[in-house]
C-alpha cells in the first residue's frame, strides 16, 4: 500500500494534475485495490463534514486579514520599516523578509497567509535591488512557516482540538521556539552571506534617526497583535473566534492607518477566496484519502511498525521525526496532522512525553513539510507571487532554513524547556 | 464561441466569489456580535455551528473562482519542459481529471442532502437547524463547480483543437506561466 | 469472514479497555479463527460524528459504534434513549437502556439499516463550574457549555445560557470566563485537566449517560449464518456489554473521588474540587422542569407514537410520563 501510494503520488503529480485532485484519485485507488468496502459511498459525507467545520473558518479569516493589510499599504510600510532596522546585516533585505514574516506571524494563524503577505510586498524589492532570487524567495517561504508556530496558529488549534490539550497553553509554548527559529533563520542567513556575499545583495545603512522614525510604522501591526492575542488571554474570544476579531481589527486599523475603499475590499475578498479554495480542495482531498487509508488499515500498520521496533522512548521520538520528515514531502500539512495525530500522539504520551511539548516539536516538522517539495504549499505561494524564474529556485533557497529547522527540532528534543518553560512559568 | 463561454464563466464566478466574501464578512460580524453580547451577559448562541455552515458553503461556491484564476495548485516539473502543444495536452489531462473528480463529488453529495430531506434531519444543537437548509446551497455549489469545470474543459479543448495554444493556456494553464506571458 | 469495525473515540477508556480487546482478540478467538476483524475508530477516520451510522447503513463498513446522541440529527426519537437526570446510578441507567432497547432496535433498523448489537455507557455527563454554585438554582444566568440538543435545551430551561465551545477549548474558556460551567464525563474532565480551571462539581448526570451503541449493517447481519449471529450476540453481551456496565458505577465513584478528593482515586492524584450536594428539593424541581418542558418538547420533535412507546417502556421503568404538548 505504501508503495502504491508513493508511486501513484509521484506519477500523478508529475502529470501536473492539480494536487487536491491527485489526493482524491489516490483515495479512489485505495478504495478500488485495497479495500473490500464501498468507500466511495462515504465521499459526499466526508466532503460535507470536512468543510462544515468552524475551526477551518479561521483559514479564510486569517487570509483576509493578510489581504487587507497588503492592500491598505500597511504591510508594505511594515516591511520598509523593518528593512531600516535589519538590512545592515550581511544578507541585507533577506533579513527584512524574515523579520516581516515574524511580525505577521504574530497576527496570522496561517503559514500560507503569512507567506502570501510577505511575498506580495517583498518580491518587487528583490527585483529592484538585485538579490539572488533563490535565497530571497527561500527566506520568504521559510519565514512564512513561522505563521503556525508563533501564536495565533490554526495548526495548534487543530492539534489542541484533536489531542484535547489546552490551546492557550500550546500558544504560549510556541512563542519561544518561534522566536528562536526566527533568530536562527537570521543567523544562518548571515553565515551564508558572510561566506558568499554575492547572494545577499547590498548591505544598506540608515541613519539612526530614520530607524527611530520607522518604528512608528510598526504601530498598526503591534496594535493588531495586541487585539488578537489580548482577546484570547482576556477570555473574550476562543482561539478560533480570535480570527474573526483579527479581521475586524485589520479593517479598523486599515481605515485608520492606511485607507479603505470598495475596490480594496473586493480585491481582498477575491484574493481570499482564491487562496482559501486552493487550500480547501487539498484539505478535502487529503481528508478523503485519510478516510480510505484508515479504512484500509494504515493506522494499524503504522502502530504495529512503531510498537514492533521495541525502541527506547528517545529512539522512538527520533523514528517519529523521520516519519514526519518523509511524509512531509508528500502530504499537505493540515491533513498530515489530522492523519497522524490520532495514531502518533497516544504512543508518545504513553511513553511519558508531554503532549504540549510534542505539539511544538510536531509544528517544527510541519513547518518543514510546508517548504519541502513536491507538496509544499508555501513554495507554491511564493512562486505564485514571483513574476519569473522557476519553482526549483525557491526550493533550493529553502535548504539553509530546513537545516535551521532540523537544528530546532534537535534542540527541542534535548531541551524540552524551550517550549515548556513559558506555559509552566505562567501557570 | 469558446472564448465567449470562458469570459462569461469568469465574470459569473467573480460575482459568486464576491458574494461568498460578503457571506464571510457577515460571519465575522455575527461572531463579533456574540463576543460583545457575552461580555454583557447574554449570547446569540450557535456561532460555532453557523461558522461551520458558512465554511462549507463558502468552500463549495468559492472553488470555481479559484479555477478561473488558475489557483488550484499544480506541479509543472515535466509540463514546463515541453512545447506549447505538449503543455496543452498536460493542461487538458489535468482539466479532464478535475472535471471527472468534481462531478463525482457533486453526484455523491446528493445522497447527503437526500438523506437529510428524507429524515427531515435537524442539527443536534439547540438551534435545530434543518440540515437540508444548509446542505442544499452546499450541494448546489459543488454542482456549479462541476459545471464550471466541464464548460472550461470543453472550451479549452475546442481552442486546443484549433491550435490556439496561447489562448487555451490562458484558460487552463498554470499561473506562473500566465504571469510570465504578460 | 472479515469484519470491518469502526470503534468509538480512540482516546477514551471504553475503547481502550473494552472495545479494542473485544474486537481484536476476544471475538476472533471465540470464533476459532472464523472471524477476522479490521478495527479502526471514527476519529482516526476523521469521520463527522453524525456520519458514523449513516455510513454504516450504506455498508461502508460492517460494524460501528459511537454515542447514540450523535445520530439524533437523523432520528430525533433516539434522544429518548439518553434523557438527562432520570438515571442516577449505573444500575438505573442500565435498566433504562434495557427498557429502551426494542425502541432503539427499531430506530436503527429503519433509520440506519442496521441491527443493534450492544449498548454500553460512557461515564455520566456531570457539570464542572468555575463559579460559586451550591444548588441547581445557581445555574440561572450562568454561561454553560453543553453538547447535544436535549442537554442544551434542559440547561436553558433551568435558566442557564448555552454557549458553543469546542471540547479542547473548554479549559481556556472556563479559566477566562467565556463559560462558567461545562458538561462532560467525570473521567474525561479529570484526564483533560478541567479541575485546574473549575472549582465546583455537580455530580449529577445533567447530560445523561451518553450511551454508546454498537450496531452492524443489516445486510451484512442477515448474510451471516445463524450460528455466527448467535456467537457474536452472545460474546458481545458477555465479554463487552456486561463488563463495561459492571465497571461503570465504580468508575463514576472513583472519577468523582479523583476530582474532589473524597475517597479512593484509581487514576492518579486526587484533586480538590468542591463537591456540590444537590438537595432533594432541588432535584425534584429540576425533574419537574424536565418533565414539564424538556420532554414534551422532545415528544413534539419525535412524534406522538414514539412518545407513547417511550412512556410504556422507559417511562414505566423510571416512573415518568411524557405529556405531548
Ligand atoms: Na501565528
Ligand atoms: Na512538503
Amino acid at each position: 500500500m505504501i508503495g502504491y501510494l508513493t508511486f501513484g503520488l509521484l506519477a500523478l503529480l508529475s502529470l501536473s494534475i492539480p494536487v487536491g485532485i491527485v489526493l482524491f484519485l489516490l483515495g479512489f485507488g485505495i478504495d478500488t485495490f485495497f479495500s473490500p468496502f464501498p468507500l466511495m459511498k462515504g465521499l459526499g459525507n466526508l466532503v460535507w463534514s470536512t468543510s462544515n467545520n468552524a475551526t477551518l473558518i479561521a483559514i479564510p479569516f486569517f487570509v483576509l486579514l493578510g489581504e487587507i493589510l497588503v492592500r491598505s499599504g500597511i504591510a508594505t510600510r511594515t516591511y520598509a520599516a523593518l528593512d531600516r532596522w535589519v538590512s545592515w546585516l550581511p544578507g541585507g533585505l533577506v533579513h527584512a523578509n524574515i523579520a516581516t514574516a515574524t511580525m505577521f506571524s504574530a497576527t496570522s494563524g496561517s503559514s500560507v497567509a503569512t507567506a502570501a503577505t510577505v511575498a506580495t510586498v517583498a518580491m518587487p524589492q528583490a527585483e529592484k535591488l538585485g538579490y539572488d532570487p533563490k535565497l530571497f524567495s527561500g527566506a520568504i517561504a521559510a519565514g512564512g512557516t513561522l505563521g503556525i508556530m508563533i501564536p495565533p496558529s490554526i495548526n495548534l488549534i487543530v492539534y489542541g482540538f484533536l489531542t484535547q490539550t489546552s490551546i492557550p497553553r500550546l500558544f504560549l509554548a510556541g512563542l519561544v521556539p518561534g522566536i528562536a527559529l526566527a533568530l536562527s533563520f537570521v543567523v544562518i542567513t548571515m553565515i551564508i552571506c558572510a561566506i558568499r556575499p554575492s547572494l545577499g545583495g547590498e548591505r544598506r545603512f540608515f541613519p539612526f534617526s530614520e530607524m527611530l522614525r520607522a518604528l512608528a510604522e510598526l504601530i498598526p501591526i503591534i496594535l493588531l497583535f495586541t487585539v488578537i492575542i489580548g482577546s484570547i488571554y482576556n477570555g473574550w474570544a476562543t482561539p478560533t473566534e480570535a480570527a474573526a476579531v483579527g479581521v475586524a481589527g485589520a479593517i479598523v486599523i486599515a481605515a485608520i492607518f492606511g485607507g479603505v475603499s470598495l475596490q480594496m475590499f473586493s480585491q481582498s475578498i477575491l484574493g481570499t477566496i482564491k487562496i482559501t479554495s486552493m487550500i480547501m480542495l487539498v484539505v478535502i482531498g487529503a481528508s478523503f484519502l485519510n478516510f480510505t487509508l484508515a479504512s484500509a488499515g494504515i493506522g494499524r500498520e503504522l502502530q504495529a511498525f512503531i510498537g514492533g521496533l521495541g525502541l527506547s522512548p528517545l529512539m522512538t521520538i527520533l523514528v517519529i521525526v523521520c516519519i514526519y520528515i518523509v511524509l512531509g514531502f508528500f502530504i499537505e500539512t493540515l491533513s498530515l496532522m489530522v492523519v497522524t495525530i490520532p495514531i502518533i500522539v497516544p504512543i508518545v504520551v504513553e511513553m511519558g512525553y508531554d503532549p504540549i511539548w510534542f505539539g511544538i516539536l510536531m509544528i517544527v516538522l510541519i513547518e518543514m513539510a510546508l517548504i519541502t517539495p513536491p507538496v509544499g504549499l508555501n513554495l507554491y505561494v511564493v512562486q505564485g507571487a514571483r513574476k519569473s524564474g522557476t519553482m526549483s529556485e525557491v526550493m533550493l533557497g529553502t535548504i539553509p532554513y530546513i537545516l535551521a529547522m532540523l537544528a530546532m527540532a534537535a534542540a527541542l528534543i534535548v531541551v524540552p524547556e524551550i517550549a515548556l518553560f513559558l506555559p509552566n512559568a505562567l501557570e | 464561441m469558446a472564448e465567449a463561454i470562458l469570459v462569461r464563466l469568469r465574470t459569473a464566478n467573480r460575482w459568486v466569489a464576491l458574494l461568498v466574501g460578503v457571506l464571510l464578512l457577515a460571519c465575522v460580524a455575527f461572531v463579533l456580535t456574540d463576543i460583545v453580547l457575552r461580555q454583557l451577559g447574554s449570547s446569540l448562541g450557535g456561532t460555532d455551528e453557523i461558522s461551520g455552515y458558512v465554511m462549507a458553503i463558502a468552500t463549495s461556491w468559492g472553488m470555481g473562482y479559484a479555477l478561473m484564476e488558475l489557483g488550484h495548485v499544480r506541479i509543472d516539473i515535466l509540463r514546463s519542459r515541453v512545447r506549447a502543444r505538449g503543455r496543452a495536452l498536460f493542461d487538458l489531462l489535468a482539466m479532464a481529471s478535475m472535471a471527472g473528480v468534481i462531478s463525482l463529488i457533486a453526484v455523491r453529495s446528493w445522497p447527503v442532502l437526500e438523506r437529510s430531506l428524507a429524515n427531515s434531519s435537524r442539527a443536534n444543537t439547540p438551534l435545530e437547524t434543518p440540515l437540508a437548509l444548509v446542505q442544499a446551497p452546499w450541494f448546489a455549489g459543488w454542482v456549479w463547480f462541476a459545471l464550471s469545470t466541464w464548460l472550461t474543459f470543453l472550451a479549452a479543448a475546442w481552442l486546443v483543437s484549433r491550435g490556439e495554444f496561447e489562448r487555451s493556456e490562458h484558460a487552463i494553464g498554470t499561473f506562473g506561466e500566465v504571469d510570465a506571458l504578460k | 469472514e472479515t469484519l470491518s469495525v469502526v470503534g468509538s473515540w480512540s482516546g477514551l477508556p471504553l475503547h481502550k479497555q473494552y472495545e479494542a480487546p473485544f474486537w481484536s482478540e476476544t471475538l476472533p478467538a471465540a470464533s476459532g479463527g472464523n472471524l477476522e476483524v479490521a478495527l479502526t475508530t471514527h476519529d482516526q477516520m476523521n469521520l463527522g460524528v453524525g456520519d458514523v451510522f449513516r455510513l454504516l447503513g450504506d455498508g461502508v463498513y460492517d460494524v460501528a459504534m459511537t454515542v447514540a446522541d450523535y445520530a439524533v440529527a437523523d432520528a430525533p426519537e433516539l434522544e429518548g434513549l439518553d434523557v438527562p437526570l432520570l438515571a442516577l446510578t449505573a444500575d438505573e441507567a442500565r435498566a433504562m437502556v434495557d427498557a429502551a432497547r426494542p425502541m432503539v432496535e427499531d430506530i436503527y433498523n429503519t433509520r440506519f439499516n442496521s441491527h443493534v448489537l450492544a449498548i454500553a455507557p460512557y461515564p455520566p455527563q456531570v457539570v464542572f463550574c468555575n463559579a460559586e454554585v451550591s444548588s441547581l438554582d445557581d445555574l440561572q444566568g450562568l454561561k454553560v457549555r453543553a453538547s447535544g440538543r436535549m442537554t442544551a435545551k434542559f440547561l436553558e430551561a433551568l435558566g442557564a445560557e448555552g454557549v458553543n465551545v469546542a471540547f479542547s477549548e473548554v479549559p481556556g474558556a472556563l479559566q477566562k470566563g467565556v463559560v462558567d460551567c461545562a458538561v462532560t464525563g467525570a473521567g474525561s474532565g479529570y484526564s483533560a485537566g478541567w479541575w485546574e480551571v473549575s472549582t465546583h462539581l455537580l455530580p449529577i448526570p445533567l447530560g445523561g449517560w451518553d450511551s454508546v451503541v454498537t450496531a452492524v449493517n443489516l445486510d451484512k447481519w442477515n448474510g451471516l449464518d445463524a450460528d455466527t449471529q448467535a456467537l457474536i450476540a452472545d460474546t458481545i453481551k458477555a465479554e463487552f456489554e456486561d463488563p463495561a456496565w459492571a465497571s461503570a458505577q465504580n468508575a463514576l465513584v472513583s472519577d468523582i473521588a479523583c476530582l474532589t478528593g473524597n475517597g479512593e482515586c484509581a487514576s492518579g492524584d486526587a484533586r480538590s474540587m468542591t463537591l456540590v450536594e444537590v438537595s432533594e428539593a432541588d432535584f425534584e424541581k429540576a425533574r419537574a422542569v424536565l418533565v414539564d418542558e424538556v420532554l414534551p418538547d422532545w415528544a413534539s420533535r419525535a412524534g406522538d407514537d414514539w412518545a407513547a412507546r417511550w412512556n410504556d417502556s422507559v417511562g414505566a421503568t423510571v416512573g415518568v410520563t411524557v405529556m405531548a404538548k
